[in-house]
């Protein structure tokens, strides 16, 4: 594998692996939302990108092709689908019908920006040095 | 299948007259999330309030199973010819419909109703930013469908790059905003037991769901080969597309319903609104419609290219969005008259959409397997017929038997408008076709030569 390929590998593992770590954040900050509609609400989100990063590192992880692409390709996938969910906390985190507590919903708040934008920059990084159009 | 080769340009974009080259194409799993793209739509979830005030819960989900069913089957046809093939629609129809038939054919699949359709959309746009900021001029119904449209056109001309990766990262989300939505109305309107004891007064007869159901997306159908074209195997866009109608059009549209029984109201941003998921989400359906709109307009340039050959995407985006943007503000919004009679005629046209696609599989998989001996070729040289007669004749009597079994009641084999309209024109274009060959050894007149742009 060429140098090229693997330190993009290694730039989509990283990524996906940030993504799984702030998804599982939110999980663990559920049962501090104090009202059980911030409970599903972080449940479920979270939930998603967890699932979601757990089933594409491996995929990711495995291939072993020189075709750039074919790494670039399901990593953006995945921080796709986590980016619209930080997207999700970010829009839903201080709305009045979840009840989250206010410390909570400012750290989910938070959350959902890093990851929204560092979502952001790693689709447009990977699209860019890929060549891959950001629809994949 | 012929590919283009290095020397032939894509002049117009998007592989508008061209097929699609082996290096562009996609997983089966990014044709799905294309189709799912162009399914985040507020319009399937209104779509969902409509079966709402026609039956109870359970029967709305056994009707949309029952017609996204016929869509996957209808729709997963035709989006393998396109995978088959590596062709958008409008060339596909070249063969059915002869060149100049596949010009009107264009007319009538995209042209004409998606001006109609973005016109009514950025109405709707319009009448959104209203219900949330009410009572300031710029959000007035007219002035708001005038910016929105605008704003929407100069998007869809520039691309900006900014909107593009905000509404690409949106679609996930949105169908989880849907999910909690249909929650959050079943949470603050009384649980389950109450959506399930929900009923209308008077409970529709099936048939008329199930038709209005497969209305809703059979013009979509005839138009998956442009997603399925990019598939990595030539089932991919069947899969695709069966994958996204029969699991997501059905919970949108079950979504859509249950939230407006339990709400009250049958415009799902009230009903986001009233549940209390904020101004956020609200923003996020907005841009819903409005990425939705921004491909309405790049869909119907791609139809008026192959039409008329002349002018590019872009200065079409302009024409086309300024033609529904005054027909939203000024129509709808100034004078305040309803956009129903655009709507009446997109409806009209609508019922000429699906015996299209009904021809076009006809010819595929029958005609021109066993009685033509030919396969589906494009590229520069490339021999066409200028009108293939029954095709012609059988998109028109189709569409004209669907109409008249809505419109008038006409009496045919199903009773249900679409599918009549699809089974006329399907067997109407088997017979003549044969018919035609058998007593003049062929089916088209004239010889369309294609230029080396691809048209």
């Amino acid at each position: 594998m060429s140098v090229e390929v693997t330190r993009i590998k290694k730039f989509a593992e990283m990524s996906i692996v940030i993504m799984l770590i702030l998804g599982i954040i939110t999980l663990a900050l559920a049962p501090a939302t104090g009202h059980y509609r911030g409970f599903y609400l972080s449940v479920f989100l979270g939930s998603v990108i967890v699932v979601v990063s757990i089933v594409y590192l491996p995929i990711v992880h495995m291939k072993k092709s020189e075709n750039i692409k074919e790494v670039a390709v399901p990593a953006m996938q995945s921080l796709w689908v986590s980016t619209s969910m930080g997207l999700g906390y970010v829009v839903t985190a201080l709305a009045p019908y979840f009840q989250i507590t206010f410390p909570i919903a400012v750290i989910l708040f938070i959350v959902g920006w890093i990851m929204l934008l560092y979502g952001t920059y790693a689709l447009l990084r990977l699209s860019k040095e890929a060549k891959v159009p950001l629809a994949v | 299948m012929s590919q283009p080769s290095k020397e032939v340009r894509d002049i117009y974009g998007d592989y508008a007259t061209l097929t699609v080259p082996p290096e562009e194409l996609r997983s089966t799993l990014n044709v799905f999330m294309v189709y799912m793209g162009v399914l985040a739509v507020v319009a399937a979830i209104f779509a969902g309030s409509g079966l709402a005030q026609m039956y109870d819960p359970a029967t709305t989900i056994k009707v949309a199973l029952i017609g996204n069913t016929m869509l996957a089957v209808f729709g997963g046809l035709i989006a393998y010819i396109g995978g088959s093939t590596r062709a958008n629609t409008y060339l596909l129809l070249r063969y059915p419909l002869g060149r100049i038939g596949a010009m009107i054919g264009s007319l009538v699949v995209s042209a004409l109703p998606l001006i109609i359709w973005f016109a009514v959309e950025t109405w709707l746009f319009g009448i959104t930013v209203n219900v949330i900021y009410p009572g300031h001029p710029l959000t007035s119904i007219a002035a708001a469908s005038a910016w929105g449209g605008i704003l929407m056109m100069l998007t869809a001309y520039y691309g900006f790059r900014a909107i593009a990766l905000l509404s690409y990262i949106t679609v996930p989300f949105w169908y989880a905003l849907i999910v909690i939505g249909f929650f959050g109305a079943v949470d603050i309107s009384g649980g389950f037991s109450a959506l399930w004891a929900a009923r209308p007064e008077h409970i529709a007869p099936l048939g008329v769901g199930i038709t209005y159901v497969f209305g809703l997306y059979a013009s979509g159908c005839v138009i998956t080969s442009d997603v399925a074209r990019y598939g990595v195997k030539r089932w991919s866009g069947s899969i695709a597309w069966g994958a996204h109608v029969l699991i997501f059009m059905t919970v949108l549209l079950f979504t859509g319903a249950a939230m407006t029984i339990l709400t009250g109201s049958p415009n799902v941003i009230v009903a986001i609104a009233k549940i209390g998921l904020g101004v956020g989400a609200l923003l996020l359906a907005i841009l819903g419609q409005w990425t939705t709109n921004d491909n309405n307009l790049w869909s119907a340039s791609l139809a008026w290219i192959n039409i008329v050959g002349k002018l590019n995407k872009r200065q079409w985006v302009i024409i086309i969005g300024v033609i529904g943007t005054a027909i939203a503000a000024i129509w709808g919004g100034v004078y305040g008259m309803s956009l129903d009679p655009f709507i009446a005629f997109g409806t009209f046209l609508g019922y000429f959409i699906p015996p299209v696609g009904a021809t076009l599989i006809a010819d595929y998989y029958i005609i021109s397997r066993y009685l033509l001996k030919r396969q589906y070729r494009f590229g520069p040289g490339t021999k066409y017929g200028v009108i293939n007669v029954p095709g012609i004749i059988s998109i028109i009597a189709g569409g004209l038997a669907g109409w008249g079994a809505t419109t008038f009641g006409l009496r045919l084999p199903t009773g249900v408008g679409t599918f009549d309209a699809i089974i006329v024109s399907f067997l109407l274009y088997l017979v003549l076709a044969v018919i035609m060959y058998k007593t003049t050894g062929k089916i088209e007149v004239g010889e369309w030569v294609e230029k080396p742009t691809g048209f």
